[in-house]
């Protein structure tokens, strides 16, 4: 294509040439015939003047004169024609193969002598200019559509690396030679490294010695050609160790030659820990079950095998038997609330109660469990009026939770204290338990209401499954609408509390 | 066995009695202890032929209590029951290296108590007199 658009280029220009000769040649041969005419003119006018045969002899020499000038200006002009017949016929020839007819060899040069054949030589050209003039036209729009692809395939390339930026998971990418090739934000907070000045630094120095063996993981599922690998990973960040997650595929040219690696890692500390606490509370679980389960084996087979010798002792045993069935009872009642809250599937009887009442009988249970630890309960003072609509056994189960708690952590000889106020401006009851036990660390009192979390400092104080105080928690705020809260200096001892909206006077009366 | 002296240590006041009522009935002499750090306190003042411990107490665990008993002169060869309510078993290992005679899972049955205490103070006896 551009070599016809080049020879069509030297084709014009030496048309041109030959025009501008072919203009200078028959301005040469009019003024010489001009020329030739007046010395003709003036020669006849000296013939009259007495020169008698003078005059035929010098008309016949100029009118030779005048052939000759007039047969070689007819020889230049026919053989300037051929030569522009001949450059016109190349010309047709060029546009002839530019426009794919090989095997048309186009106008000869004898045939340009007809106006038709030059006619036909117009209409190629014509077709000719039409075709580039439809040719740049479709390269024009070939040209606007590559300009919107490229600005697509960049929209694309910055959305995809929006998305991977704002994945909270670290991500990052490195080619064959173990060089980094890209990474996101989270991965260079994790390995604690400039994203945008680290490119193609081999990542084993970016991410330092202590975590070569993430570099080396990386190395080792590029060589073994694994589509996706995966690993559990521990780092130090911050001083805290961090489980990741990590999940490594191979990146594949068009040859299926590895040419990178893409790793994704995942914080799995929360769930690592989650883990561990149910595992814990499965041994938790299993104690307290186990422990009085034991008890009533133990006592039912003394009394069958007739080790109880009087009444007396038999009756103790029985007792013991039935307060520990209670026990149970309730420990499996607490596993089963939390589940049947969680899922929803609790079925709440709201009745109008009075807390102080309802305190006061929680009271009786707790002060011999109390008691047998020397440690004092203190009541509350009588309340007019604080009346809530409440599930009665559920918040009887929250009073009993939350002073079982109380005595539990205290030693002997302190005391627990149970009070109510009621916030008329606010509209609502609380209810706080101070206790004078151990008390718990300010870094693991925001925890204390989570499910199966049990202080690591206190674990040996008492046994327990940590689901007390998170059943406390389910069943005020996600039952009642209210709100539990604690307050703990250690050493000195704990507040626990919550509050509950104060039904209306308007309601029906006590249950 | 009149002469036997047994230290129950568990944090359950009415598994020690319905233990210490099982062991009275059948000669022995039953001293208690509320958990490992009471225990171990009675280890070293009473003297005991045997042990039986909680595995699970509160201030000091029973594995720490017979940790603390082996590095005792006195009651380096105590004999040691260890009642287990965990969910797994004590490692035969850890049983090894802390030299307990026996494990017993809860719920367990006095009599089963009864006689792994009674045979390992028969092998005690059998290899003293050797």
């Amino acid at each position: 294509m551009l070599i016809a658009v080049e020879r069509s280029k030297k084709a014009g220009v030496v048309v041109l040439k030959l025009g501008r000769s072919l203009y200078a040649i028959v301005a040469l041969i009019v003024a010489c015939t001009l020329l030739i005419g007046t010395l003709a003119e003036g020669q006849d006018s000296g013939t009259e003047e007495g020169w008698y045969f003078a005059g035929p002899v010098q008309r016949a020499s100029v009118a030779l004169g005048c052939g000759v000038v007039v047969a070689m200006g007819v020889i230049w002009l026919g053989w300037y024609w051929f030569r522009l017949a001949g450059a016109v016929a190349s010309i047709a020839r060029l546009f002839k193969e530019d426009q794919g007819h090989e095997g048309d060899t186009g106008p000869s040069v004898l045939g340009l002598l007809k106006l038709t054949e030059i006619d036909a030589l117009r209409k190629v050209v014509g077709e000719y200019l039409e075709g580039r003039a439809a040719r740049a036209s479709e390269q024009t729009n070939q040209i606007k559509d590559l300009r919107i692809q490229i600005q697509l395939s960049q929209k694309r390339e910055k959305n995809t690396e929006a998305i991977i930026y704002s994945i909270r998971d670290a991500v990052i990418v490195i080619d064959e030679y173990d060089k980094l090739l890209m990474a996101n934000e989270a991965a260079g907070r994790l390995f604690d490294f400039d994203v945008r000045r680290s490119q193609h630094r081999p990542l084993s120095e970016l991410i330092g010695r202590d975590r070569s063996q993430f570099a080396e993981f990386l190395s080792h599922s590029r060589k073994s050609r694994n589509q996706a690998t995966r690993r559990e990973i521990e780092f130090s960040e911050q001083g805290e160790r961090r489980v990741h997650d990590c999940i490594v595929s191979c990146v594949y040219d068009q040859n299926q030659q590895v040419c990178g690696v893409v790793a994704v890692l995942h914080d799995i500390t929360r769930e690592k820990q989650i883990q561990q606490m149910k595992n814990d509370f499965v041994s938790h679980v299993s104690h307290e079950l186990k422990t009085p389960l034991a008890s009533i084996t133990a006592y039912s087979e003394m009394l069958v095998d007739g080790e109880a010798d009087d009444e007396s002792t038999r009756r103790e045993f029985c007792s013991v038997i039935q307060n520990q069935a209670q026990r149970l009872n309730r420990l499996i009642e607490d596993i089963l609330n939390t589940s049947r809250i969680e899922s929803g599937l609790i079925k709440v009887n709201k009745e109008l109660v009075s807390l102080t009442m309802l305190i006061e009988e929680q009271l009786q249970m707790i002060r011999s469990y109390a008691e047998e630890k020397s440690i004092q309960v203190v009541g509350q003072k009588p309340i007019v009026f604080d009346r809530v609509y409440v599930d009665r056994d559920m918040m009887s189960q929250v009073i009993v939770n939350l002073l079982s708690n109380a005595v539990k952590y205290t030693s002997s000889g302190g005391s627990v204290k149970i009070e109510t106020a009621v916030d008329e401006v606010a509209s609502l009851v609380r209810v706080t338990v101070v206790d004078t036990g151990v008390g718990i660390p300010e870094d693991e009192i925001g925890h204390v209401f989570d499910k199966f979390y049990r202080v690591g400092a206190n674990k040996k104080q008492a046994k327990g499954t940590g689901l007390g105080l998170n059943l406390v928690k389910e069943i005020v705020e996600k039952v009642h609408d209210g709100r539990v809260f604690v307050t703990s200096q250690v050493g000195v001892g704990s507040t626990f509390g919550f509050e509950l909206p104060l039904a209306t006077r308007e309601s029906a009366p006590i249950a | 066995m009149a002469d036997k002296k047994v230290l129950v240590v568990d944090d359950e006041i009415h598994i020690v009695h319905v233990v210490a009522i099982k062991l009275r009935n059948n000669g022995f002499e039953v001293i208690s202890a509320d958990n490992g750090a009471e225990g171990l306190k009675l280890a070293l003042a009473e003297k005991p032929d045997i042990i039986v411990t909680d595995y699970q107490m509160p201030v000091m665990t029973g594995l720490e209590l017979v940790e603390k008993l082996r590095q005792n002169e006195s009651t380096r060869d105590t004999p040691v029951v260890m009642l287990t309510a965990r969910s797994f078993a004590i490692p035969q290992q850890q049983q090894d290296d802390l030299r307990i005679s026996g494990c017993l899972s809860k719920p367990f049955s006095p009599k089963e108590l009864l006689g792994n205490i009674e045979d390992i103070l028969y092998q005690k006896q059998l290899i003293a007199d050797d």
